[in-house]
């Protein structure tokens, strides 16, 4: 029950926001609003939307939220959110390092079982920024803390004594390494995430083990 | 903004102190997400051979003609094949085994699979219940269970008095590969394709962690019986538990081995009894008749009505015992 209520705290702290690729030499000081829609491959075909909130600060920081759902027949069983906080933490000249950590909640649903997560992500982004385009590497680790379980009755069938609830230690986690890129326009940046996913045993691969995403983001700036 | 934030962290904070006021249960301990296996579970029925526990039962009088059911998968389960319990009612004692590491059989470590140990379990198992050197050994195998059956008569062509073959996918691994692949071709924006890749971000595990990667293995069950699969069979099939490792041991064997299991093939002189179904899109009669050529005398069957797992759903297995019962009975 501890062991909760500290995971629940640390993604508290976590409450403030990762949102889209960014292009941190075209950051202006006034940039306060991102927004970006995205289509990608992220564990199956998927669609998403993030939101930015740049702090007012020396070292850019950037909050924000980010909603992604699976193409299918149903659109509102599988999805997965994200909420986290983002920032640059070194700079030599066009070079950038940036790291970001978001809690997340994750839903899954099929005719065998609905599986609720709470996780977390990790990742460092290091790369070449410009003003009108940037390339970077990345590598992440998303973890599957703590997972809910409420089985269907097709799968009770097969298994009438499965016992649902909340299951740990972890049910999961998996690596991800890759590269982003992205040219922008004025006030818009088009961006691709491109990468390779392995599980955390680092031996075996999950069914779709890369990933890739296409997005577009505008920065809207405050009047003062 | 920032009041915003506050009030998500307030939903969380709610969310977890729910979630704590609950006790949390091991994700791989066996008999929460998936049954225990016979090593784990006392009361299930067992045999112990080759060096392991199989899950096992026997039908009919111990004396009559073996009748030996080998399961899918590879890694699923005798379950689906119940319906073939009839046989024993009909003067043959009829055996069903999860094979190793599948169903609720022992699980072992990936490195200790081959094929030559599931045909050496095979004899085993034949040895185990046969009464008397007199005494006829068939073989049924569905899917896998047919390559497997295909495997023992390409290595003991004169032991076996007559073979039903279901619908395997290849007896080379070319062929393999390629029912493989039709049968596996799904929309990628569909449904089912979410329930088959957006899970694994939910569910990892070590080798060693047998419960939750069989866990994961049966959610991708799922495929079997969903109306988009080209298998054509429409309806989820019974199971126990997957066994995950020895499906992935044995297709990467496959894959890096790439075996021909024909060889012998010729030396068998009895008739097989080679069965495929009306349903599965990705079989069908040419498939059928390349497989089957490797054997010199085949007798090729059509279950109308029912795709590949035709022996668990009524319509097919209505179609099935009625001509199985005939040729076993020619060769009894």
């Amino acid at each position: 029950m501890l062991k909760k209520i500290i995971l629940g705290g640390l993604l508290i702290l976590n409450i403030t926001g990762y949102g889209q690729t960014i292009n941190w030499n075209r950051l202006e000081r006034t940039d306060r609003h991102m927004l970006s829609i995205n289509a990608g491959l992220d564990y199956g075909l998927t669609g998403g939307l993030a939101y930015g909130y740049k702090l007012k600060t020396e070292t850019p920081v950037v909050l924000t939220a980010e909603y992604s759902t699976p193409f299918g027949e149903v659109l509102i069983d599988d999805y997965k959110s994200k909420i986290g906080v983002m920032l640059r933490f070194a700079e030599f000249g066009d070079f950038s390092f940036s790291a970001k950590l978001q809690g997340l909640f994750r839903r899954y649903e099929s005719e065998y079982v609905r599986m609720s997560n709470f996780g977390t992500e990790i990742s460092v982004t290091s790369g070449y920024y410009k003003k009108n385009w940037y390339i970077a590497a990345e590598a992440g680790f998303d973890k599957a803390i703590i997972t809910h379980f409420k089985h269907a009755e097709i799968y009770r069938e097969n298994f009438p004594l499965v016992k649902d609830g909340w299951y740990e230690p972890s049910s999961g986690g998996n690596f991800n390494y890759g590269l982003q890129a992205g040219f922008s326009v004025d006030k818009s940046d088009i961006t691709l995430r491109i990468g390779w996913v392995i599980t955390q045993d680092f031996k075996t691969v999950p069914n779709l083990p890369f990933y890739a995403q296409l997005g577009y983001a505008i920065k809207l700036r405050n009047k003062n | 903004m920032i009041k915003k934030l506050r009030n998500y962290s307030l939903v969380f904070t709610l969310v977890f102190l729910l979630a704590a006021c609950t006790k949390e249960q091991s994700i791989n301990e066996p008999g929460n997400l998936v049954p225990k296996t016979v090593d784990q579970d006392m009361s299930l029925p067992a045999i112990s051979i080759n060096g392991t526990q199989m899950h096992a039962e026997a039908f009919g009088p111990p004396d009559s003609a073996l009748l030996i059911i080998l399961h899918g998968g590879p890694g699923s389960d005798y379950r689906y094949l119940l319906n073939c319990k009839s046989f024993a009612n009909q003067g043959f004692r009829v055996i069903f085994y999860d094979q190793r590491g599948s169903g609720l059989s022992k699980r072992h470590p990936r490195n200790s699979y081959s094929v030559q140990l599931m045909s050496d379990d095979l004899s085993a198992v034949i040895a185990h219940y046969r009464t008397s050197l007199n005494q006829k050994v068939f073989l049924l195998g569905h899917s896998w269970g047919a390559i497997l059956a295909s495997i023992y008569i390409n290595q003991y062509p004169t032991t076996i008095s007559g073979i039903v073959l279901a619908e395997p996918g290849g007896i080379i691994w070319q062929d393999i590969e390629d029912y493989i692949k039709r049968s596996r071709t799904i929309k990628f924006s569909s449904e089912l394709s979410n329930d088959l890749l957006y899970a694994d971000q939910f569910l990892t595990g070590k080798d060693t962690e047998h419960a939750i990667l069989d866990y994961r293995y049966s959610l991708l069950q799922i495929v079997e019986g969903n109306k988009q699969s080209p298998t054509g069979d429409g309806a989820s099939l019974a199971s126990w538990r997957p066994g995950a490792i020895v499906n992935k041991a044995l297709i990467d064997i496959g894959e890096k081995e790439r075996p021909d299991w024909t060889k012998n093939l010729n030396q068998y002189k009895t008739k097989v009894l080679f069965v495929y179904s009306e349903n599965n899109k990705a079989y069908g009669l040419s498939h059928a008749q390349k497989v089957s050529s490797a054997f010199p005398k085949v007798q090729l069957l059509k279950i109308n009505g029912a795709g590949h797992n035709m022996i668990s759903f009524p319509t097919g297995w209505n179609n099935f015992y009625p001509p199985t019962l005939n040729y076993l009975n020619s060769l009894k």
